[in-house]
């Protein structure tokens, strides 16, 4: 579903990725973990182009999204988004959050959209909160209506960068509840992420990465119980 | 009662009221056009490309670094003489506040625009909205709330720049004040009332942008 290959990327001469492989199957959920400055958060969003990618391939259903001629905005659509500080649209009330996308980007009617929009904010507990504006909101129902957000465009694959990070620990719970939720329905996620419980509990597989690149990968059970890099062990041995 | 009616203070006023008309009409006509170029130029000083970004900075600069009262001279005296015609001096000073307020408008528009955070567009982009699409419906109105006090700034500002038009005798606030105390000699009484004018346009609004403001940041 996601194939990437050989992907590097620089910020000035800053070589912040420096060749990585990778393959996410459909349905798949894959956690990434590592240090800080490990090139965690840019590898996610090289996948949806928010990065420019500098060399390499990212290939999504097929797509290639270095090749020139691709329209970004088709495959954004596809490819849903969510952010460790939420981002959500500030001088719209949530159910509008939610129903920009659809309205604007898939030309649905209002009402339409709202018949997107509310069902999804029921399943992510946030019914009563339509009218309300984020800045109402806590951390965690913020990032809950970014989750409804992405998935009202549909998109078959979602990206999650450090969704908790921003969170005191008691919201994280709700926000991870959600996740689960999805990933239980099928969804093919990757997920940047410091919830070490999350990743062995959800994840299909695990990324460690450092460095800029993919030290080791592997089931949870083995990257936790038994993992094989010294990198990998150094790091665990720290968070865990 | 008959002091007030007799008085300079009263006298005065139909005079002033004709200059103000021709003060608030300039100011608001410029101004409209002003904020069309700021616009324009705003976002071209957020372009990428060197030559557009260019351009907008040297229009901002050449406004920024030189006295209106030089602008204003520069477009009836000067332009007149360059395409040898006669340019109206209501339209001149039209254009003076149009070209002077555009330059800090661009400058207004382009801190709006800057400031919000990048992570709106990362995330309106990520739904797949297209760049305009992002700006129109998500930096756009943010920015344009974070305009509204430096807009209400601007105005303030320019409509007290209009009396500069008097020396091209364009026959607004200030200019018909100096009418009056120059058949009269009663310069202190013309010039009080003047004044009161424009306290009358530019409090009110101060007061009201203060609220504005305080709205805003919450």
């Amino acid at each position: 579903m996601i194939s990437v290959k050989d992907l590097h990327k620089s910020f000035g001469s800053n070589e912040v990725l420096k060749g990585i492989d990778a393959e996410i199957k459909e349905k798949e959920v894959v956690c990434v973990i590592g240090p800080s400055g490990s090139g965690k958060s840019t590898f996610l969003r090289c996948l949806n182009l928010l990065e420019e990618v500098t060399s390499g391939d990212v290939i999504i259903q097929g797509d290639n999204l270095t090749d020139p001629k691709i329209n970004i905005n088709k495959i954004r659509s596809r490819v849903g988004m969510v952010f460790q500080h939420f981002n959500l649209f500030p001088h719209k009330t949530v159910l509008d959050n939610i129903t920009i996308g659809p309205i604007k980007v898939k030309k649905m009617s209002k009402s339409e959209a709202e018949k997107v929009a509310r069902p999804l904010l029921e399943k992510v507990g946030l019914s009563d909160k339509a009218d309300a504006y984020p800045e109402s909101l806590s951390g965690g129902q913020k990032q809950r209506v970014a989750i409804a957000r992405s998935l009202a465009m549909e998109p078959s694959i979602m990206l999650f960068d450090e969704p908790t990070s921003a969170l005191d620990p008691e919201l994280v719970g709700d926000v991870l509840a959600v996740m689960k939720e999805l990933a239980r329905e099928g969804m093919t996620m990757v997920v940047v992420t410091h919830e070490m419980g999350f990743a062995r509990e959800v994840g299909d597989r695990v990324l460690f990465m450092d460095e800029g690149i993919i030290m080791e990968e592997d089931k949870p059970e083995n990257i936790f119980g038994n993992p094989q890099n010294p990198r990998t062990k150094e790091f665990l041995s720290k968070v865990l | 009662m008959e002091f007030i009616t007799e008085s300079h203070y009263y006298r005065v006023m139909p005079f002033l009221l004709e200059g103000l008309v021709w003060t608030l009409l300039i100011t608001f006509v410029g101004l409209l056009f002003g904020f069309i170029l700021g616009a324009v130029f705003g976002f071209a000083r957020l372009s990428k490309n060197k030559l557009i970004y260019g351009i907008a900075t040297v229009y901002v600069e050449a406004v920024r670094g030189t006295p209106i009262l030089a602008q204003i001279l520069f477009i009836y005296f000067g332009l007149s003489d360059l395409m040898d015609v006669n340019i109206d001096k209501i339209t001149a000073s039209i254009i003076a506040i149009a070209i002077n307020a555009g330059a800090y408008i661009a400058e207004i528009v382009r801190g709006a625009v800057y400031s919000i955070d990048k992570g709106q567009e990362e995330a309106g982009r990520s739904i797949g909205l297209t760049r305009g699409q992002t700006m129109r419906y998500i930096i756009w109105p943010q920015a344009f709330r974070r305009m509204i006090p430096p807009l209400g700034n601007q105005f303030v500002i320019s409509l007290k720049d209009t009396s500069l038009f008097s020396v091209i005798a364009v026959g607004e606030l200030l200019y018909m004040g100096q009418q009056y105390y120059g058949m009269t000699f009663q310069a202190f009484q013309a010039l009080t009332m003047v004044c009161i004018m424009y306290l009358i346009i530019t409090v009110p609004t101060a007061v009201y942008l203060r609220r504005v403001e305080r709205r805003l940041d919450v």
